[in-house]
């Protein structure tokens, strides 16, 4: 085929087809996704945002058009918040690096294995865990690791303790219960880039003389640092928002924004400071967003 | 440096002994600490799953170490008491709707994205995936703050409920339906069109048959986080209208029945066949790489 003739057949059907939509007026498919959104997701968000500012009155939902900083001001000069705020990104920090530390193996494992139907199955079983609803899966890592869980149980069983380990309603119980949580989409972020990572560069590396750990630390682990950025910014951004996770583990002892607007809210009733740290807590993960897609783009050089 | 490459790869030795030595552990394809990582990652991932089915099946009254036996009283109980067999039926429900609703308007806005040409496409395609970016929580108050104060009638009733879910449930339509989308070959589409079949006939004989499993791949999708839905329904449900998760969690605050993993392992079940009819519809591998926010 002629490369004229090659041109012609990939340029021709665009304008033709750009005709057809535009003369049967398409735009009514997106209209009603689009009006929905719009009533529901922007207009919601922007009163919140609105309410935030506004005079807090308990009992009081409505926006009053007074518009102060006295909410954001609370915020941060009572410890009892501002407090909460750090132990947020604190625990979000700590879960993603755990996160990584035991997702990156098992990425790696599901993206070098060649055989479809366990590559297939390993998928499916990463995803079962992503998709089941996570007050099941609490109620399993309840039953393991309660005063009278399994894992205290076989522990005493086999004397290694004598007092049960105090395993949840605690931070560290928050932070396994954020790790469970988030693994699985660590997992989904890493797998791709590690699959696109050339098997010739490892073969490159091991022929001039590297060992595997070599080769591990020097070319495999720095070509899937898109992936790395991509999941730890993921399993940060979902830990900083969860609520049922540090409520349940953390045993009402780990206090974090999320916990604190369900108080403010449900049992205060004080809508506006409500308000007030549901902005705190998105603007928070937003700027993690934004630090980590700076950072992104030096270190993945591009490939993100 | 070409002596040390042949040394390796070609086993100079010459006996198969050290021929084969090497080849097996060339064939590892995953280092060994690496393995192990990987199969302790299986472990946490999978271990509360796994817990919760026997917990749901133990003759004991909660399961502790050593186990008590296999019995079904548990799950006879979840049959017998309303309390979570109504919530999963509700939950099931509800995701149906959704499903319907996100599916609906879902594949119309993608196949309007992945059509046309104009400027802001991308723009759009961020606007309809920006309920993701917002925390469930955050999300679900925004609403509630807004049924309450526009006076619209819908806080505390189910089409708010509903509502909350279909924001969340739809990015995935939209995302699945669109790469099924760029992956069609439109020529198929325009040859049934030269060859004088309306748009909306060659839309359902030829195009909609080819992307068929992509728009079944989301709409199981916004089922299942439909289903498993925590953080935007904590603040739309309410008494008459409680979802599973919500009614396992007041669970596990308060009492900590095991009927509540009785209900589990149902609901185990049901993420478990959405899965493998994904698997079936798209090629799941592909999910590697999606970037959820």
């Amino acid at each position: 085929m002629s490369l004229a003739a090659a041109q012609a057949e990939r340029t021709l059907p665009l304008p033709d087809l750009r005709r057809i939509f535009a003369d049967t007026k398409f735009y009514w498919l997106v209209l009603p996704a689009f009006t929905f959104f719009l009533i529901f997701f922007v207009i919601p968000t922007v009163s919140l945002f609105l309410i935030s500012f506004d005079k807090s009155v308990a009992g009081v939902v409505d926006i009053q058009w007074d518009f102060t900083l006295k909410n954001y001001i609370r915020f941060f000069n009572r410890p009892l918040y501002y407090e909460a705020a750090i132990r947020s990104i604190g625990l979000a920090a700590i879960v993603s690096v755990c996160a990584l530390a035991l997702g990156y193996p098992l990425a790696y494992f599901i993206a070098k294995t060649r055989h479809p139907g366990r590559n297939t199955f390993y998928m499916i079983l990463v995803l079962c865990a992503m998709q089941l609803d996570m007050v099941i899966r609490l109620f399993g890592l309840m039953v393991l690791m309660g005063d009278n869980g399994i894992i205290n149980g076989i522990l005493k069983d086999v004397g290694a303790v004598r007092e049960p380990l105090p395993l949840m309603y605690n931070f560290f119980g928050a932070v396994v219960g954020l790790v469970q949580f988030t693994l699985p989409f660590m997992v989904l972020s890493l797998i791709g880039i590690i699959r696109s990572i050339h098997p010739s560069l490892e073969e490159a590396a091991r022929s001039l003389g590297a060992n595997r750990w070599t080769t591990f630390w020097r070319i495999t682990f720095p070509l899937s640092m898109p992936g790395i950025l991509a999941g730890t910014l993921l399993v940060f951004a979902i830990s900083i928002s969860s609520y049922v996770v540090p409520a349940l583990m953390g045993g009402w002892k780990v206090i974090v924004m999320p916990l604190h607007i369900y108080q403010q809210i449900a049992e205060m009733g004080k809508w506006q400071f409500g308000a007030t740290i549901a902005v705190v807590l998105f603007v928070t993960s937003m700027i993690a967003v934004y630090v980590y897609q700076r950072f992104a783009a030096r270190t993945a050089g591009g490939r993100a | 440096m070409a002596e040390r490459v042949a040394q390796g790869s070609v086993a100079p030795g010459g006996s198969w002994h050290f021929f084969n030595r090497g080849k097996r552990r060339e064939e590892r394809a995953v280092a060994l600490p690496l393995q192990i990582g990987a199969w302790l990652a299986f472990v946490v991932l999978l271990l509360p799953m796994i817990i919760v089915v026997l917990a749901g099946l133990n003759s004991g009254d909660h399961l502790t170490w050593p186990p008590e036996g296999l019995s079904l009283r548990w799950i006879v109980a979840f049959f017998e008491a309303s309390e979570f067999l109504d919530a999963y039926v509700f939950s099931l429900w509800l995701a149906v709707v959704v499903m319907v609703i996100s599916t609906t308007l879902g594949t119309m806005a993608a196949i309007f994205l992945t059509r046309m040409t104009f400027p802001g496409r991308n723009l759009l395609r961020a606007y309809f995936l920006s309920p993701l970016i917002l925390p469930g929580i955050v999300l679900g108050l925004a609403l509630y703050v807004f049924y309450v104060s526009s006076g619209i009638g819908l806080s505390r009733t189910l089409p708010g409920l509903i509502i909350g879910h279909v924001l969340v449930t739809a990015p995935y339509v939209i995302g699945t339906v669109s790469a099924a989308l760029f992956n069609f070959d439109i020529a198929l589409e325009e040859a049934a069109r030269s060859l004088g079949a309306g748009p909306f006939t060659a839309f359902r004989n030829v195009t909609l048959p080819i992307i068929g499993p992509g728009v079944a791949a989301g709409a199981i999708f916004a089922f299942i986080v439909s289903f498993g839905q925590f953080d935007v329904s904590l603040f739309l449900s309410t008494p008459n209208y409680t979802p599973l998760p919500i009614a396992l969690y007041i669970s596990l605050r308060y009492t900590f029945e095991p009927t509540a993993a009785a209900a589990g392992i149902f609901a185990i079940a049901l993420v478990v066949i959405s899965m493998l009819l994904t698997s079936r519809l798209i090629n799941i591998r592909r999910f590697a790489g999606i970037k959820f926010s």
